[in-house]
């Protein structure tokens, strides 16, 4: 099932990565995001780190639900699903090959937001970014198995396309929370460097049942979203 | 079976109520500071928990439907979220009023209001996806699995949101949330009470999606037979 599922997950970087639009429209969407937000600062004007954090996780969000849309779709597209659920595995690995697809996308991506966000939203970085960058791993994972186990309904049917962000955004909301305090725990400046070390590590602590969570749900729901089993 | 029901629970739905409103009006005791405004928590309280009853029955159906494809199971798993959104939405009315007479404003950022609201906007997803042109089949399992998976959802959104900040009251806490005896006597009869009105809502609701698909089996039999009479 894995090596199956890194062969999805590689014929899907193959296809997106070496065809520059799709990846090309997600990226500016989120750079679009944070650089509007930046038009309401004042000159000067610097934003908080909780804020900054914002911007960057709704990029991140609008971006991942476009990468699992185009991510279904393509297989949609090229009539290719049929031969998906006839592999000869578990149906669980194209959830798995698209979660690592995804995820690697969703990296690909936030590595152009990250400097976005020092450059737009006059950001630093602060002494504790070990734990924003922990923050971030355990967030992508979380988004990316929420993307890949809900991107299987998107596909299809006219009008399901933004069925995704509205399911999708609510069910995130606990992640966020965890992943906007952890990554603005990163952003503060060196001398207000205070923390709450308790906090932080209840904060990693619901970013990594939600991981956990939607992980088991995920293996044990995708054949009936996919398959309709 | 079901219609048999129905006059019964209604009978003993206006009985609970005019109890219940004798109780808020009559028996219990005016609030110090907010007065009348706080009559609105009988109401408020009974249908924020009949809502997350009526959710997590959603998601119990629906995940029988998912591993025994009854039709029945899913009817059941829709009433329920159906009425879950109504009492959800009412729930959150008369949260923002209740909350403009003791905090002053409509809205603020809560653990209960939060989860009552991102609970509200899954299961108003949840409804949209039923309203789609999709194979009865289909929309059965995309149903089930959002309800499944929003129900799911609930402990880590009410922690995270907790863990954000928080205002709200524990209305029962150790030493009764301090409400007055009468207070705790009313609310919990509201509470019970309101069964009556739930039950007769969710049986009628079942039952009337249970008629509508026998109507679309008749429909498409009689297509069928006027389809082969056509051909013949």
């Amino acid at each position: 099932m894995f090596n199956i599922a890194l062969l999805i997950a590689k014929k899907d970087l193959t296809i997106i990565l070496g065809r520059s639009a799709g990846l090309c429209q997600a990226l500016l969407l989120g750079l679009l995001l944070i650089f509007l937000f930046s038009l309401s600062l004042e000159t000067g004007q610097k934003l908080s780190p909780h804020a900054a954090a914002t911007m960057f996780w709704l990029a991140s969000v609008f971006c991942q639900v476009l990468i699992f849309q185009m991510l279904y779709t393509n297989e949609e597209q090229n009539s290719a699903r049929v031969g998906l659920q006839t592999l000869p595995c578990q149906i669980q690995a194209i959830w798995l090959g698209k979660f690592f697809a995804g995820f690697v996308l969703l990296l690909l991506s936030q590595l152009l937001f990250i400097p976005a966000l020092f450059i737009f939203l006059s950001q630093h970085i602060g002494l504790h970014y070990g734990y924003s960058l922990l923050g971030i791993f355990l967030t992508d994972i979380g988004i990316c198995t929420c993307g890949s186990l809900l991107g299987a309904l998107c596909v299809g049917q006219s009008g399901k396309e933004s069925l995704l962000s509205i399911i999708i955004f609510p069910l995130l909301i606990p992640l966020l929370l965890s992943a906007i305090s952890l990554s603005s725990v990163g952003l503060l400046d060196f001398e207000n460097s205070f923390y709450d070390i308790a906090q932080i590590q209840q904060w990693l602590g619901i970013a990594f049942a939600f991981d956990m969570m939607f992980c088991a749900a995920s293996l044990i729901l995708f054949p009936f979203l996919y398959r309709g089993e | 079976m079901l219609q048999k029901l129905f006059l019964p629970l209604a009978i003993l739905a206006i009985i609970s109520v005019a109890i219940s409103q004798y109780l808020i009006f009559i028996y219990a005791p005016l609030e110090q500071y907010l007065g009348y405004a706080q009559k609105i928590f009988y109401f408020h309280l009974p249908v924020a928990w009949w809502s997350f009853v009526s959710f997590f029955l959603s998601a119990v159906f629906g995940i029988l439907y998912l591993l025994k494809k009854k039709q029945r199971y899913d009817n059941i798993s829709y009433a329920s979220a159906e009425l879950g959104f109504v009492l959800a939405t009412l729930t959150l009315i008369t949260g923002s009023i209740w909350g403009r007479h003791s905090w002053g404003v409509w809205w603020t950022w809560d653990p209960k209001l939060t989860t009552a609201l991102v609970l509200w906007f899954i299961f108003a997803a949840y409804l949209v996806v039923r309203t789609m042109p999709m194979s009865q089949e289909q929309k059965g399992n995309i149903s089930a699995v959002i309800a499944i998976i929003g129900f799911l959802d609930v402990p880590l959104i009410f922690f995270a949101t907790r863990l954000w900040r928080s205002i709200h009251p524990a209305v029962f806490n150790a030493e009764g949330g301090g409400l007055e005896p009468e207070m705790v006597h009313t609310i919990i009869f509201c509470v019970l009470s309101f069964v009556f009105i739930w039950l007769w809502f969710w049986l009628y609701r079942i039952n009337q999606l249970e008629q509508e698909k026998q109507l679309e089996q008749i429909r498409t039999e009689l297509l069928y037979n006027e389809e082969s009479e056509n051909n013949d």
